[in-house]
């Protein structure tokens, strides 16, 4: 406990400025707490947090443009709340040193970077397109301010590279696959049964939502991230809408609070449902499949009772939420909540005990509390593993830090952990949703906000079903945000698959695999 | 393994559990809906096709300027400019309706909007008249 306690107190920027005091580096404060350090000294800096906290992480990296140079900004997660370290690379040379020597996880992140801004990383060096499709040219990138999308030519795809070798034998999952209804390709290279390497390739459905937010308004904006993903889309908009607030320095009425709760655990309801249903389907438990999607079927029209549509909701608004809770229909909700509740020890027995289950599950993918870490894993990948992690309760946002709930963490770090995480935070959200319904203050719902959003920069989090979701927003002082960069969740607990999957039977892979509750949409953006 | 799995079979394929979990379901209400025979009942407030009260409206053009799909285009209508909303990439959110000055826009229960001709997904605000603004009868009859 003593040790948490040192943990919480440990003030990162101000140990950041004691280590490097001869560097004076300037440290930056308010909406986003950053440090601004030469490109030399960031794998230094990390190398400090990453042993001063232990259970910081890498969250993301964002790149950008800023005309001469281009930032390139690490986001990490610390115990307590964000911290950045922003540094900058001249755009004619943009080279930095790679950091997946110290995080293996930050591989995709850097990976992105080097696609879609140009910024290529020693030592961690990317052949091809990585996010980008194949007829994309090579040196033409995207999220750069100078590139005229008008004149881009698209090239032929290079041929696909076939490896002579008789004793490799590779096999592809996707993009088109039974187990995954989304498109992604996993490159599988197998001795046997046993699978010896994962490659893989994203950006089937990447939309450039990242870009078309720059050339659209904050507002508009909301229903644009709120496409990034149709499962987690209320998180989505609301990381957003608050990461927009932070810089306009609004507070969001308790009310609004309380109701953007609810819809966001209503939303987490129906996304564990879904999953632990489709895990089932991929195991070939399909009686267990429909029993839980029948039941995720009440909550869907929950979310369309609460918001005006079954799946986008819409409610987020930047200063509190478009739509008031009725309460004529809080008795209707807690009903359907307590007939959910009733079925739940049904379920979980059978997801704890199932010995067909346990056949199916237990000991797929086992991946360890320090390569949780070092992977960068979130959500319930990370609390499978025995890595406590959730923004609800590190860095409460809304009025998760008034309602009391369980942060559900299982030390086995397999296939059967990562889904009875869920499968108890179903139980969580329950209760958590109907203590928000009983204590659901009253007064305004939103609060005016300018449409002109001053110049600034902020991050934001949430613990989206999947897990953390974060953006970066940086507004220029305009109607259109200068660069908003999203990191899902996904992102972050692939390289997770590519570790675990190894070594392991190559029928495992679509169960393990869907212990991660991927979702590509959200991934490729 | 083979030995677990067969044992585990035997075990449960005669088990009383799932023997009066599969009796109990023969008397159960269907989970299911008989859609489209029966229509679906959307919940109240449910944001569904538009309903246009262009009396009220007063040719701002606020509601086509923040549309985040564009689904909304001003035309003349016996000179004055009216919405016209295209369905086909209208998404539903109703921000029309928040920046509206003059709550032109109004939420009907209608979502079944699957046509044969593109062309006809529009809602034109010369065939809006006052007697049409009353709530549209259950689609569900043509489905029949």
């Amino acid at each position: 406990m003593t040790q948490t306690e040192n943990i919480q107190e440990l003030d990162i920027p101000k140990l950041v400025g004691a280590s490097f005091k001869a560097d004076n580096l300037p440290i930056q404060t308010g909406a986003m707490s950053a440090v601004q350090a030469p490109p030399t000294k960031v794998h230094d800096i990390l190398k400090v947090i990453l042993d001063a906290d232990k259970k910081s992480a890498l969250t993301t990296i964002s790149c950008l443009d800023l005309g001469e140079n281009l930032g390139v900004y690490y986001h990490m997660r610390l115990t307590k709340g964000y911290f950045t370290i922003k540094t900058e690379v001249p755009k004619t040379d943009p080279k930095t040193q790679t950091i997946t020597d110290l995080l293996p996880g930050a591989s995709f992140a850097e990976l992105e970077g080097t696609d879609l801004l140009g910024v290529t990383y020693e030592g961690n060096l990317l052949s091809g397109h990585f996010m980008l499709s194949e007829n994309w040219p090579i040196g033409v990138y995207p999220l750069r301010k100078d590139v005229n999308m008008a004149e881009v030519k698209l090239v032929p795809s290079p041929p696909q590279e076939e490896t002579d070798d008789p004793n490799v034998y590779k096999l592809t999952i996707g993009p088109q696959h039974p187990a995954l209804i989304e498109p992604e390709k996993l490159s599988v290279t197998v001795e046997g049964e046993i699978v010896t390497n994962v490659e893989p390739r994203l950006g089937y459905v990447h939309r450039g939502i990242e870009k078309a937010t720059e050339s659209r308004t904050y507002l508009r904006d909301i229903y644009l991230v709120e496409r990034v993903c149709g499962i987690c889309n209320p998180s989505h908009a609301r990381v957003f809408v608050a990461a927009v607030e932070k810089i306009l320095g609004v507070d969001v009425p308790p009310r609004a609070k309380y109701i953007r709760t609810v819809a966001l655990e209503l939303n987490r309801l129906h996304s564990h449902l879904l999953t632990l249903g489709h895990a089932c389907l991929e195991m070939g438990f399909d009686t267990l499949f429909q029993y839980l999607w029948r039941d995720r079927e009440p909550i869907m029209d929950l979310i369309e009772l609460t918001t005006g549509n079954r799946v986008y909701g819409s409610l987020m608004a930047i200063g509190g939420v478009r739509r008031d809770l009725n309460p004529d229909h809080i008795p209707k909700i807690k009903a359907t909540l307590e007939t959910l509740r009733s079925k739940l020890p049904g379920y979980r027995d059978t997801y704890q005990n199932d010995k067909s289950l346990r056949l199916r599950m237990q000991g797929v993918g086992v991946l360890s509390r320090d390569d949780a870490r070092i992977l960068c894993c979130v959500g319930p990948v990370a609390r499978g593993s025995g890595l406590e992690i959730d923004v609800r309760k590190d860095e409460p946002y809304e009025a998760y830090g008034e309602i009391p709930f369980k942060e559900i963490v299982y030390k086995e770090g397999d296939a059967w952990a990562r889904m009875n995480v869920r499968m108890d935070e179903v139980g969580e959200s329950i209760s958590m949703i109907e203590y928000a319904l009983d204590h659901l203050p009253t007064g305004p719902i939103k609060v005016t906000v300018p449409r002109i959003v001053p110049a600034g920069e902020s991050t934001a989090a949430i613990e989206a079903p999947r897990g953390e979701l974060f953006y970066y927003v940086k507004s220029n002082g305009t109607q259109n945000p200068d660069r908003v960069k999203v990191r899902t969740p996904t992102y972050a607990n692939l390289p997770s698959f590519l570790k675990t999957a190894i070594g392991q039977n190559y029928a495992d892979c679509p169960v393990n695999f869907v212990s991660l509750d991927p979702c590509f949409s959200c991934t490729d953006r | 393994m083979y030995g677990q799995v067969s044992e585990n079979m035997t075990r449960h394929s005669f088990s009383t559990k799932i023997a009066k979990e599969a009796f109990s379901n023969l008397f159960k209400k269907r989970a299911t809906e008989k859609y489209p025979a029966v229509p679906a009942n959307v919940a109240e407030g449910f944001r569904g096709k538009q309903v246009l009260n262009l009396s009220n409206c007063i040719s701002c053009g606020l509601c086509a300027r923040e549309c985040p799909s564009n689904a909304i285009e001003m035309v003349v209508v016996d000179g004055k400019k009216r919405p016209l909303i295209h369905l086909d990439r209208c998404v539903f959110c109703y921000q029309c309706a928040d920046t509206c000055p003059r709550k032109v826009f109004e939420t009907s229960k209608v979502f079944e909007l699957a046509v044969t001709d593109k062309s006809t997904l529009v809602i034109k605000p010369e065939s809006v008249s006052p007697a049409q603004v009353a709530p549209p009868a259950p689609a569900a009859s043509s489905t029949q």
